[in-house]
């Protein structure tokens, strides 16, 4: 990627890296499944791409789907990353309320080190079998089943799928969330519900670039490019998108019913409304974006070591004034994506593939429809425990797209890239 | 079937077999436990009461007690005579906040790390679904028995129970997943004087639920 990693992030990337090359010689031992917690986790993850296409859309001005990509030509273009590093501290006040904070620094990241999340939780016991759980600060709503961990990492590939690299970029909140959950019987129900704001630019990077799949995620402060725009939106939108800010002060919910029957089953809903008011904008050029989605979930457990995981999504997103004869505002996105994941356990690592399609269609009065988008991709993942502190992970993604406002920079308007990545993640847990 | 309350006949060992009486011409019961598909069910609870006599009060033999290693509980079931104690032993470099609130026993403990020694009374039969406030996804059963004769089935879905006396006994299988009421099945069995009798229970088991995962 072309944006130069800052120095403090380097710095703290390769302090990282030093204490996890110690736990690797020092405590060798059996990998665990779940990964291990404490108060403070510590974590780097190193990567080497080969990847062809065009230039990642985290570049200013590149329209490629992945991190990584080949402005040169078609080959595969081998270069080693340092993607991410971090701090988790979770600390505990009493028994029942505890906390997270988050910070992370990325490659290609704007800021050197940046808020990833940060809020309390409070887990009083339960009462006539209801679980209640209470979290209040900043936070990913609780969509995606590929991540997990107090460092919201992709458990079983690299890369997420593009629903969850949509919700690592632009759906997190500032906010309070409430869960409850309960067991009736042998079915085990839970009910979340929560208000939230910081999240009025939701769907901005949708819009403009489409989908994507890359573990990139949004931070508290940083920015993210956007793609060239059309003449109007240029004027009228900045060429970057701050995806937690509070352009109207409303407040904004989403729900989530989740349902595990007897059996290897769980389905999950989940509806979301940022109920932001899209002829909201501030100094910067930052609009608000009325972003709304209908998700379902499910994860099935054909037998203990293989698990079918699919997500997919159906929503909308309005923003600006109403323009023209027929008073349309300037965007008016309806998207949708879905996948199948299948992973397999395999001694104590897993093997995993992934296909999903995903779509845009614009019906805005300055967003047209040759902004629309239709595309699908494969992943192909292992992960394999190598000692206590590190898993290696190795990857193979096909992305392939159609999207006619490419014409406008001279580009094909079918794009297509191939990624090979292995990956290794240290992490490391200290403290009770 | 001579009806027997479940909460008096549901049993299990926390280490190894609650103490049985000796008696004399003591006869053995070898029992077997599979699914529906023929798979054993390990850890299956098999309990036995005696029918037209007083079952005799179960001996306190040793020590009884609960792990948690790697977030999760060790045993996932235990049998515990009524009237004993068992300590609970955080091996984790995490805390767990231990509860239950089941009707035999409603109680919470709070282990920080690496402690050890915290003990808790169980003075009436019953189930007590054990868990942890922190970690949704540690679950474990401690059963409260009322009996001598009472163990948990080994990988092969195996129990021996021995010094059973002569006569009728109501011989109990439970597990939190086998498919019934109260989630465990009872047969009427005949013991002769200085036998060896075997008896194989075939139980419709579910598919456990889906671990909760940690919540968030």
């Amino acid at each position: 990627m072309g944006r130069n990693s800052p120095s403090i992030a380097t710095l703290l990337r390769n302090g990282l890296l030093a204490v996890s090359g110690a736990w690797l010689f020092a405590s060798p031992g059996q990998a665990a499944n779940t990964p291990e917690t404490g108060l403070l986790i510590a974590y780097a993850n190193l990567d080497v791409a080969a990847a062809d296409g065009p230039r990642s859309w985290l570049n200013h001005g590149g329209t490629g789907k992945s991190r990584f990509g080949n402005p040169d030509g078609d080959a595969l273009r081998l270069r080693p990353y340092a993607s991410e590093a971090g701090l988790v501290l979770q600390p505990d006040f009493g028994w029942s309320l505890s906390g997270l904070v988050s910070v992370i620094a990325q490659h290609g990241q704007d800021k050197a080190v940046d808020i990833n999340e940060a809020f309390v939780r409070w887990r009083p016991l339960p009462v006539a079998n209801v679980r209640l759980n209470v979290r209040a600060g900043i936070f990913w709503p609780a969509v995606s089943l590929e991540h997990s961990g107090g460092e919201w990492a992709v458990s079983e590939t690299l890369t997420p799928s593009a629903i969850n690299s949509w919700i690592g970029e632009e759906v997190k909140v500032g906010g309070v969330e409430a869960a409850f959950s309960t067991m009736i019987g042998e079915h085990r129900l839970s009910l979340t519900a929560a208000g939230f704001g910081l999240n009025d630019t939701s769907g901005t990077l949708l819009t403009f670039r489409g989908w994507a799949t890359h573990d990139y995620k949004a931070t508290l402060f940083s920015y993210q490019p956007l793609p060239v725009m059309n003449t109007f939106m240029r004027r009228a939108q900045a060429r970057e998108t701050r995806p937690m800010i509070d352009l109207d002060h409303h407040v904004g919910w989403y729900g989530k019913l989740a349902w595990a029957p007897p059996g290897p089953i769980e389905l999950q809903y989940f509806h979301y409304d940022n109920r932001a008011d899209p002829e909201a904008f501030n100094a910067g050029y930052q609009w608000g974006w009325r972003t709304r989605f209908d998700h379902l979930g499910a994860i099935l457990d054909l037998d203990t070591r293989t698990r079918l995981t699919a997500q997919a999504i159906d929503g909308t997103t309005i923003m600006g004034f109403p323009r023209g004869a027929d008073g349309q505002r300037w965007v008016k996105m309806r998207y949708r994506s879905a996948f199948l994941l299948a992973t397999r356990q395999v001694a104590q690592g897993s093997v995993s593939g992934r296909v999903e399609g995903f779509s845009t269609r614009n019906h805005g009065s300055v967003v047209l429809s040759d902004d629309n988008e239709t595309g699908w991709a494969w992943t192909g993942a292992m992960r394999w425990p190598l000692m206590r502190h590190a898993t290696l992970f190795a990857e193979a993604l096909h992305i392939e797209s159609r999207r006619d406002a490419r014409l406008r920079e001279g580009l094909d308007p079918r794009q297509h890239q191939n990624v090979v990545r292995v990956g290794l993640r240290l992490r490391g847990a200290f403290g009770g | 079937m001579h009806r027997v309350d479940i909460w008096t006949v549901v049993a299990c060992t926390a280490l190894g077999v609650v103490t049985p009486p000796a008696a004399a011409s003591a006869a053995d019961l070898d029992v077997q436990v599979r699914a529906t598909g023929g798979a054993p069910v390990p850890e299956a609870l098999v309990t036995i009461h005696l029918i037209g006599q007083p079952t005799p009060r179960p001996r306190l033999a040793g020590t009884y007690s609960v792990d948690q290693q790697d977030i999760q509980f060790h045993p996932f079931i235990s049998a515990v005579p009524v009237g004993a104690s068992v300590t609970f032993m955080n091996h984790d470099r995490v805390r767990h906040h231990v509860y239950s609130f089941s009707p035999a026993k409603r109680f919470e403990l709070k282990l920080a790390s690496r402690q050890q020694n915290q003990s808790v009374l169980f003075d009436k039969p019953g189930i007590v679904p054990l868990g942890c406030n922190i970690h949704d996804r540690m679950i474990a059963y401690l059963a409260i028995v009322d009996t001598p004769w009472a163990k948990t089935a080994d990988a092969g879905g195996h129990v021996l129970l021995r010094g059973l006396p002569a006569g009728s006994v109501a011989v109990t299988i439970w597990h939190p997943y086998l498919r019934a009421p109260g989630n465990s099945i009872t047969r009427t069995v005949t013991i002769a004087d200085s036998s060896m009798r075997s008896e194989r229970f075939t139980v419709p088991m579910r598919t456990p639920p889906r671990d909760p995962g940690s919540g968030y």
